[in-house]
């Protein structure tokens, strides 16, 4: 074996795999509780999650691992410092997010711009009737709402059903047209359901405008006496964090389920084939506008149930979440994933989320901290660096970088769909 | 007995040019016809009128007696039409399998419920479909090729692998268009037997596009001849070479190669 | 309803409608000459259109700091910041075509069309960059030049600024030099060989790179003009203006057939009265309860409907569908 190949070696072959990930994983959870404060940290915990993925470790040893540091380690570390449960919970959004656009923009070929808006049309169905908002223009006098906690989890299914429905509708007139167009026609789309957002406030007042909707229910905590039953007191300050984060966890395992199973049959080869010529693929059989149609659906009803949580998880919404800056992030992450591929989506959103959430505003704080401090860099003051110089306020940048060197340098992505998932055994 | 496509007075224009005219055109069950002509003729304008593809100005198309104008071209496909392209048009970056399993598309008993939920039926079915898909890679003599990309095949297998698509959406009739181009003498023979064991075994119906001649005169039942646009003889294929205006039209006005028109643009 | 009051304003509206219109005509140029020739929808180019009106911003910023503006005549200064404006613009679109469309050529329509988006968002934030570094500030002010800010009285209702007058003239005489370019010359002769069949065109000697380079300079220069207009009709401008006025724009060339020129004008001129009419009386009409802000709903919706019902536009698309 040669010296070169023996790093390679320490993550490829099961048993060094599974010691040298382990070990890794153990190292950064500890520097992580150590320095509780230290992004670079938490940064080798999220690498060591990756770290798992590629890593040759036997498969079951693998899920057992997977579950050990995505159930166990990440709620431990987040009630360490709740900075990071923030994150992953956000991470989680966006990978659910990337997965639905993946399965519009990645397998069937369809390049949607105005994604958000069916994460949008979701957040505010669940605000609009989890807060008094419903009163203003449904019973002024009777006061019914907010809904009870209890009716968040009625309105998860809502949420699938609204962002379905709002998918197809949006669908039907647009799947005609050229990729280009459609193109523009989503991003369209997405714009007059935000500028709908910011207005309707009057004549009814069904958004409130750009004030935004506050406050929104949360789920309801129905385990908490089964908590008290173990002797757990836990105030929901320290218990909503982590709630969300597994109801987060969960609904992204169901999306990566539906997304595999959709993919491996006879949906997801028809997908592929749109994607590959349309012409031939409706010569063939495959009846073009039901399956554009149920991929819009799709991707949209992943949107529509993440809204509900979004405006569950923040109380508070309004529409400056919802713009077409959001869409383009979403794109970014499966562009950089590699398009079509589920890991791929899951690697982007959290590539993309944890450079605007830690990287960018780490960076913002490290240099107002040496700008405060006077530091002085190759004879440059940092005090003289300009106050409206924010690395924080760059994610615009961050996005366009990655869409034009990927397309250009390596348009199948980081993690390229992975091709013949199944492959035909010969006799 | 009725025919099982009925091509009548079909008339097709791009702009200015008349590319069918009032063609007319009818198959019996059970047959191979061929439809022969200069480039530029019309053929394909024709394969892409039955298939759906576009509408033509005027004319009735119909399949076992039922007009299938106004029909997409998948639903004319789950009638029991399939074709094959001119110019290969094989799902370039899936497998040879999976360019087979998408062109049974139509016949997959299978719904959304079914395919998220995982259920006995799905796996059945699904099942059911790879087996297929193995055993009409073995009809066109791919097996062993199955799982490479449909790109890296070499030629002559991308254009079997066409056909064995069409078949997989267990069609009556089956559009074969140049199915031999760019085959050696020895290959076209090789599918052309495989054309006719399909037709004694499964009781297909084939219309075929065909240049190499040879081939026409060997398989075909009957033989139609196109020239710009227009029908200009019909018949048997000894009756049709011995056709003044089809000599005319081949050797007379030499123009092989020459005046390439809409069919491809 | 009240007629007086509507139709008292109406000669402004149009006015203001037409300034819109014209700034709609001059931005549509640079995507309906690209589409032309590439089929290929820049989406960068409202960013292009946005360096543009920086550049002017700047350039008036340093001679008011000199107490120039003061001094020279308004219309060399105005000269002097189209030229500068359309030189700065026309330079960056050539060189994003080079760098980051270029080699994408022959991909699927939509690869370069996600570039184009990516290097959108990444100029929007390097104006910001630089302008952050530079003067501590993205959100600019256009001095005013009082000389332009005149007003004078046509009738008893009506009074135009001079600014508007200028804008108006401006946009005509660049429009009528482009349509001169391309259908008089031997150069808009060789663009328009290219944009029917690059590969025939360059069987015929014709340079295709250069040529559509030329395409992204002109259309470039068209957008940093209009950029410059832009600061100097609406003051106000910040790195992320372009976005709006952009998607408008690109309405407007859909709007009067993509891929043509004059096309691009009437698309212009007709979306710039729509909102402009819709923007004033809609209001007045619903009584208030709906107001200006749906001017951007009614623009986007033109657009889905014409993409939808009429993706040749008014005049018709000069794009040949190649299968």
């Amino acid at each position: 074996m040669s010296a070169r190949a023996f790093p390679a070696t320490l993550i490829q072959r099961p048993v060094p795999a599974a010691i040298t990930v382990m070990a890794v994983i153990a190292l950064s959870s500890y520097s992580v509780a150590h320095f509780p404060r230290s992004i670079v940290a938490f940064m080798l915990f999220q690498a060591s999650i990756l770290l798992l993925y590629f890593s040759g470790v036997t498969p079951w040893l693998k899920a057992i691992l997977a579950v050990l540091t995505l159930g166990l380690l990440m709620p431990i570390l987040g009630t360490i410092n709740g900075f990071y449960l923030e994150v992953a919970i956000q991470v989680g959004i966006f990978v659910a997010l990337a997965l639905g656009l993946n399965i519009v923009v990645g397998l069937a070929g369809l390049l949607d711009l105005g994604y958000v808006a069916f994460y949008a049309v979701g957040a505010y169905t669940w605000a609009i009737f989890g807060s008094p908002q419903a009163n203003r223009f449904i019973s002024e006098t009777t006061a019914q709402f907010p809904l009870p906690p209890e009716w968040f989890f009625v309105f998860l299914l809502l949420g699938v059903l609204t962002g379905a429905m709002t998918g197809i509708l949006l669908g039907i007139p647009v799947l005609r047209l050229r990729g280009d167009y459609l193109a523009i026609v989503t991003l369209g789309f997405g714009e007059v359901i935000r500028v709908l957002a910011n207005n309707l406030d009057k004549p009814i007042n069904l958004t409130n405008g750009p004030k935004g909707i506050t406050p929104i229910q949360r789920p309801p905590l129905f385990f908490r006496p089964v908590l008290n039953l173990m002797g757990i007191e836990a105030s929901p300050v320290t218990l909503y964090p982590l709630y969300f984060y597994f109801l987060v966890l969960f609904i992204v395992g169901v999306v990566i389920l539906v997304n595999r199973r959709l993919e491996n049959s006879h949906i997801g080869r028809a997908w592929e084939a749109i994607r590959e010529d349309e012409v031939a693929a409706q010569a063939m059989g495959v009846p073009l506008v039901r399956m554009k149609l149920l991929a819009f659906a799709c991707g949209a009803s992943f949107a529509g149930v993440m809204g509900i949580v979004f405006s569950a998880k923040q109380v508070f919404i309004n529409p400056e979440s919802f713009t077409f800056l959001e869409s383009i992030g979403v794109l970014s992450m499966v562009i950089l994933g590699g398009m079509g591929s589920i890991p791929g989506a899951i690697l982007g959103a959290s590539v993309v989320t944890i450079l605007n959430l830690q990287v960018l505003k780490g960076l913002s704080l490290w240099l107002n901290e040496l700008r405060n401090a006077g530091v002085t860099i190759l004879g440059y003051n940092l005090a003289d660096l300009p106050s409206q110089f924010e690395p924080a306020k760059y994610e615009r940048m961050i996005f366009g970088i990655i869409l034009v060197l990927m397309v250009i340098l390596r348009p199948q992505g980081i993690i390229p769909s992975r091709r013949r998932t199944r492959e035909l055994r010969e006799k | 007995m009725a025919a099982l496509l009925e091509v009548r007075r079909v008339t097709k224009r791009f702009g200015g040019l008349t590319a069918l005219s009032r063609v007319e055109l009818e198959l019996e069950e059970g047959r191979i016809a061929s439809i022969i002509g200069p480039n530029g003729a019309g053929k394909t304008t024709l394969f892409n009128i039955l298939t759906g593809i576009y509408p033509p100005e005027a004319g009735t198309v119909s399949f076992r007696g039922r007009s299938v104008l106004g029909l997409t071209p998948d639903q004319i496909t789950a009638l029991g039409v399939c074709r094959t392209f001119q110019n290969i048009r094989l799902f370039a970056n899936m497998t040879a399998v999976e360019n087979i399993l998408v062109g049974m598309h139509s016949r997959v008993p299978l719904g959304l419920w079914h395919v998220l939920s995982r259920d006995p039926k799905f796996h059945r079915e699904e099942s059911r479909l790879w087996d297929r898909a193995a055993e009409l890679l073995d009809v066109v003599g791919l097996r062993g090729k199955a799982n490479e990309l449909a790109r890296n095949l070499p030629y002559g297998d991308q254009r079997r692998l066409e056909v064995a698509r069409a078949l997989a959406s267990a069609p009556t009739l089956l559009l074969l268009d140049e199915p031999t181009a760019g085959m050696t003498q020895g290959e076209a023979r090789g599918l052309m037997a495989l054309l006719r064991r399909l037709i004694a075994e499964h009781g297909l119906t084939i219309l075929l596009i065909e240049h190499n001649m040879r081939v026409v005169m060997e398989v075909s039942d009957r033989v139609t001849v196109l020239d710009y646009g227009e029908k200009i003889a019909e018949g048997h294929p000894t009756e049709v070479q011995k056709n003044p205006r089809v000599v005319e039209a081949y050797l007379g006005r030499k123009k092989w190669g020459q005046a390439p028109g809409p069919e491809h643009a | 309803m009240d007629l007086p009051l509507l139709l008292g304003i109406l000669p402004e509206v149009i006015l203001d409608g037409l300034i819109l219109g014209f700034m709609y005509a001059l931005i549509a140029l640079g995507y309906t000459m690209v589409y032309g020739v590439l089929e290929f929808i820049n989406f960068a180019h409202s960013e292009i259109f946005v360096v543009g009106a920086f550049v002017g911003v700047e350039i008036l910023l340093a001679l008011k700091a000199r107490e120039w503006l003061d001094v020279l005549s308004p219309f060399l200064v105005l000269l002097l910041l189209l030229a500068a404006g359309m030189a700065v613009s026309g330079l960056l679109a050539v060189t994003v075509e080079r760098v980051a469309y270029r080699p994408l050529r022959g991909k699927p329509r939509l690869i370069p069309f996600i570039s184009a988006i990516g290097v959108s968002f990444f100029l929007q934030d390097a104006i910001r960059l630089f302008e952050s570094l530079w003067r501590n500030a993205f959100n600019l002010v256009y001095p005013a030049m009082d000389q332009l800010n005149r007003r004078f009285t046509l009738t008893e209702t009506i009074d135009v600024s001079v600014k508007s007058l200028v804008v108006i003239l401006a946009a005509l005489v660049m429009l009528w030099t482009l349509h001169l370019l391309v259908n008089r010359t031997k150069l808009g002769k060789a663009i328009r060989a290219v944009a029917e069949d690059q590969a025939t065109a360059s069987l015929m000697g014709i340079n295709v790179n250069r040529m559509i380079s030329l395409t992204f300079l002109i259309g470039g220069a068209m957008g940093g003009a209009a950029g410059v207009l832009f600061g100097i009709q609406y003051s106000l401008i910040n790195p992320y203006t372009g976005f709006v006025p952009g998607i408008k724009a690109f309405t407007a060339a859909v709007l009067g057939g993509i891929g043509n020129i004059p096309g691009a004008m009437v698309g212009g001129l007709v979306l710039g009265l729509l909102e402009t009419f819709a923007a004033s009386y809609f209001s007045l009409l619903t009584h208030g309860a709906f107001g200006s802000e749906y001017k951007d709903i009614f623009a986007f919706s033109v657009l889905i409907l014409i993409l939808i019902f009429r993706p040749k536009g008014l005049l018709g698309e000069v794009v040949r569908e190649r299968t």
